[in-house]
């Protein structure tokens, strides 16, 4: 079988000596994006009355709710996102750039507005109930509670599995598929003892950043009336006088705690993954023949659902902005540049820290390599404001007048984000990363090419699309993050996602609008981007 | 952030519209700031070309005319206003030089205030930083010595009296404490009042008659028309300040009983306070818990919604809450600091607070404005309990411990 002899490439590598420069430099930036965390567990050891907080029957009552959240809203991202990436990649799908497009936007639009629009459109008294009205149906079902909340961060985090599933989809070895076929294994049979294989790792990391993104938001669950760990931490943390900051940071500790043992569970469920010979060769499409309409159906109601939703309920708040109460936040294009400028630099860093602790971890099947790859995820799930004031700590404490004049606060808000989504960029780099056989920088040295130099010409190119994408969902997360930007952001300082989140905030509902839409706006044109970059090496 | 930002409503038409310069005003300030709204809905509009959602201006230009007393005009009251009490602007001192402001009343509230003064001054500049007022106060906390705040501004008293308790905010002094009455500050003068909120019960009027409202607290839970009507906001910081109310006046038992009997009424929870008044206006529920602009704010997008107020008497449904502002102990110019703070208590500022925000004025011989179909009782005619004192509104760790035990996931 052609997996096994993958499989002994890599362990050639797993005996040799772990490189000193890089496995410096790796340790470095998983010390990097560890430093807050500092913070958090000295204000959680000063933390008074944890015990009787973390025993009480309310609290472990949202830690289970918590878990069967992450979970249902896991399943839910793979059963969407695996299907609808074969779908567009490996079938004759109608409409499959269309789609591919389509299906991967969901991810621009932040998961709290997705869930004010569907509390708005499919409340008990919502539109879609005043639409039916005349026939008498007096009230709608409720979206309120678990499976609401699954439904609306389901539709907004599936893409994470969508693209890296297609990405791997994309750059897999196809001709191990033929082979299988060729040796009269059927097409499911195919499909599971070859490209299921390969594509785990992917899904794997995928499913990950949904777990993970879900854990740690607070705002959706809180609209869709589901009661979830992080809204203990922000009852405690307004608890100024009862220590809540304390009280705040060792809830957060918990949710790494549990970010860990989430950790475990995709290292074990992912696999080794298996590394391509020959990647990106091209491959026949497989036939849907009479299911293609069916096909297209099921993508339909994903696309209409995700975003034909939202889209209707801002539309319908841009018609309030006409007030001329509404008249105090006039739109500037600055917002637009200032959201572009630290997306941009913190998916350009996020790139950077990423690409040595990916190739570490992918190239070295040492402890070592992981635990520094594994590092980079903790900060995800902890939730921004904690995040956010961890890092005014450090900033406030050793930026001295730099830090009162405000000079270093963009640094550390890109500083912040980094920490906060460097996984995004780590899991989408290690698996592009892995489907590379270490063979190719090998044959590029005995053609007598520098380690650097074999890397430069031959791995990077192969991994870059993988980079980039990484990149790019960095960017595009950045532009909706809010806690760590209003806590980190300096005076005068504002983006699209505080434009909305003051007018929203204030009732202009209206004026909530604009900003949003250009928020989605300039997402999407990025989303156009990445799919684009997908492409490169297969077009 | 459980504190959400509890300022007001949406502004106010006339101020916001053209033809309010027009109107006879005597006070040339108020034509000054009603020149402001005026430039701020030019700018909208303007950026509704830029998407082509111009086209939506129907309901915009019927609550745009002043001249129009029909039902549902906000601010209809307004005209013939007298001239407002307190000291001008033109009498208090000059402010100039930069001052910090870490402000949790939001941007399109406090903004245009902050211009105006700006404007006023040529030489005074106003560098806020906008955030939750909780988030603010954990983050001087957080900050220490190297805070740039000069000045806290905050929209509920919890938060100025969390920030006092621990210390980091210096005394004001006597002709910043003096025009404000003594329950709408500090005994010990760390932090003062600038505009007020009312604790209110919100109800949905084709469900509900003003007569239908208890105006006993306490009588909700028992009240079966109000089974499965009600709406709260355990997470939500102003109810939460209600709930510490209710432990001081009535003493943990009580409350404990009042938590528990909701919820076997099958009350509902909601995430803020605006959502519960856009759930009462769509009749998903009947009644509810929430501050009284949350229902004016949804009333001047919804001029039409079956939706009003009521209010109890003496407990801690009535509770009044003020915004408002402490010189943190890091300010860098302790005079332009408190001076600034003296303009939030002018009578521009305050006629603003009142127009604009549909606060409460803290000078007294500033009137409320009467919004439209809501008949807002003027200060002295709400009953709010006496017996609390609004610095204890800080101490929520045992309300938050009270609302476990009633099995509230907080």
């Amino acid at each position: 079988m052609a997996t096994t002899d993958l499989a002994a490439v890599l362990e050639r590598d797993e005996d040799g000596a772990l490189p000193v420069g890089l496995t410096l430099l790796a340790g470095a930036i998983a010390a990097a994006v560890l430093s807050p965390l500092v913070w958090v567990v000295a204000n959680a050891l000063e933390a008074d009355g944890a015990v009787s907080l973390l025993t009480a029957p309310t609290t472990v009552e949202v830690f289970i709710n918590s878990s069967v959240l992450v979970a249902g809203v896991t399943l839910g991202s793979l059963v969407v996102g695996v299907p609808t990436a074969f779908l567009t990649v490996r079938t004759d799908l109608p409409f499959k750039r269309g789609f591919s497009v389509l299906l991967a936007m969901p991810l621009v639009i932040p998961s709290y507005i997705g869930a004010f629009a569907f509390v708005s459109a499919f409340g008990p008294r919502g539109t879609v109930q005043g639409v039916l009205e005349p026939y008498g149906i007096e009230s709608l079902p409720s979206i309120y509670g678990l499976l609401g909340t699954v439904l609306v961060l389901t539709l907004y985090t599936y893409p994470y599995v969508f693209l890296t599933t297609r990405a791997a989809l994309k750059s897999m070895d196809t001709t191990l598929v033929d082979a299988a076929r060729t040796l009269g294994h059927g097409r499911r049979e195919a499909f599971r003892r070859v490209t299921a294989p390969q594509i785990r790792p992917a899904v794997a990391a995928g499913a990950l950043l949904v777990a993970l993104y879900t854990l740690s938001d607070f705002g959706t669950p809180s609209i869709m009336r589901y009661n979830v760990f992080t809204s203990v931490i922000y009852s405690v943390y307004g608890d100024v006088l009862g220590g809540g900051r304390d009280l705040a940071a060792m809830l957060s500790l918990q949710l790494v705690v549990v970010t860990t043992i989430i950790l475990a569970i995709e290292s074990r469920v992912r696999g080794s993954g298996v590394t391509a010979e020959s990647p990106n060769t091209r491959t026949t499409l497989i036939r849907l023949g009479r299911w293609r309409w069916v096909a297209v159906a099921a993508c339909l109601v994903v696309v209409v659902a995700a975003l034909v939703v939202p889209l209707t309920v801002l539309t319908s708040w841009l018609a309030q902005a006409g007030q001329p109460t509404t008249g105090r936040l006039a739109f500037e294009l600055s917002y637009v540049t200032n959201s572009v400028a630290v997306a941009t630099a913190a998916a350009l860093v996020s790139a950077l820290a990423a690409l040595p602790l990916a190739y570490f971890a992918a190239r070295h099947n040492s402890r070592l390599a992981s635990l520094f790859e594994r590092a980079s995820y903790v900060g995800y799930a902890v939730p921004g404001v904690v995040m956010g004031l961890a890092l005014v700590y450090f900033g406030s404490t050793y930026g001295g007048w730099l830090y009162r004049n405000g000079l270093i606060l963009l640094p550390l808000l890109v500083f912040a984000y980094v920490v906060r989504f460097l996984p995004q960029a780590v899991g989408s780099a290690r698996t592009s990363v892995q489907q590379v056989s270490g063979r190719l920088p090998e044959a590029a040295r005995t053609l007598g090419r520098t380690p650097t130099g074999a890397f430069r010409d031959v791995t990077l190119p192969l991994v870059a699309p993988g980079i980039a994408a990484g990149a790019a969902l960095v960017f595009l997360t950045t532009m909706k993050e809010l806690p760590a930007t209003l806590m980190l952001r300096p005076a005068g300082f504002s983006t699209l996602v505080t434009r909305v989140w003051t007018a929203y905030g204030s009732g202009y509902v209206g004026q909530a609008a604009l900003p949003a839409f250009v928020l989605l706006l300039v997402s999407g044109l990025s989303m156009l981007l990445i799919l684009r970059m997908e492409g490169y090496d297969v077009e | 952030m459980t504190d959400g930002d509890s300022s007001g409503p949406t502004g106010l038409t006339d101020l916001g519209s053209p033809k309010s310069d027009m109107s006879e005003r005597s006070v040339t300030r108020r034509r000054y700031l009603a020149g402001l709204g005026t430039a701020g809905a030019v700018g909208v509009a303007g950026c509704n070309d830029l998407t082509g959602g111009n086209g939506n201006g129907a309901t915009a230009t019927e609550t745009a005319t002043p001249d129009e007393d029909g039902p549902g005009q906000i601010g209809s009251g307004r005209e013939g206003r007298d001239a407002p009490g307190g000291t001008p602007v033109a009498e208090l001192p000059d402010l100039s030089g930069e001052l910090d402001v870490y402000s949790g009343r939001g941007e399109a509230l406090v903004g245009p205030l902050f211009s105006y003064l700006e404007e006023t001054y040529p030489d005074f500049t106003i560098r806020p930083r906008y955030d939750g007022s909780t988030d603010l106060v954990n983050r001087i906390l957080t900050e220490g010595d190297n805070a740039a705040a000069d000045v806290f501004y905050s929209v509920n008293a919890g938060s100025l009296g969390a920030l006092a308790a621990e210390g980091r905010t210096l005394s004001l002094p006597e002709e910043v404490r003096e025009p404000v009455p003594a329950a709408y500050q500090d005994g010990d003068g760390r932090w003062i009042g600038t505009s007020g909120r009312a604790r209110t019960i919100p109800y949905n009027t084709e469900q509900f008659s003003e007569d239908d409202i208890p105006n006993d607290v306490f009588a909700f839970p028992e009240a079966s028309a109000f089974e499965g009507q009600m709406g709260w906001t355990p997470t939500y910081g102003s109810f939460q300040a209600f709930i510490t109310a209710m432990r001081i006046l009535n003493g943990p038992e009580e409350t404990l009983d009042w938590l528990e009997g909701m919820q076997a009424a099958n009350v509902q929870q909601y995430g803020d306070e605006f959502s519960i008044a856009q759930a009462i206006a769509d009749g998903e529920i009947g009644a509810g818990f929430a501050n009284h602009y949350y229902t004016l704010r949804v009333l001047d997008a919804r001029p039409n919604a079956p939706l009003d107020i009521a209010f109890t008497e003496g407990d801690a449904g009535a509770i009044f809450n003020v915004a408002g502002a402490s010189i943190v102990d890091t300010v860098s110019d302790e005079d332009l600091a408190s001076n600034f703070i003296r303009h939030l208590l002018s009578a521009e500022a305050q006629e603003y607070f009142a127009t604009t925000t549909f606060e409460y004025p803290m000078i007294p011989g500033v009137e409320p404005v009467q919004p439209g179909s809501i008949d807002l009782p003027t200060i002295d005619e709400l009953n709010p309990p006496t017996e609390i004192n609004l610095s204890q509104l800080a101490d929520l760790g045992p309300t938050l411990e009270l609302m476990r035990e009633a099995g509230l996931n907080v």
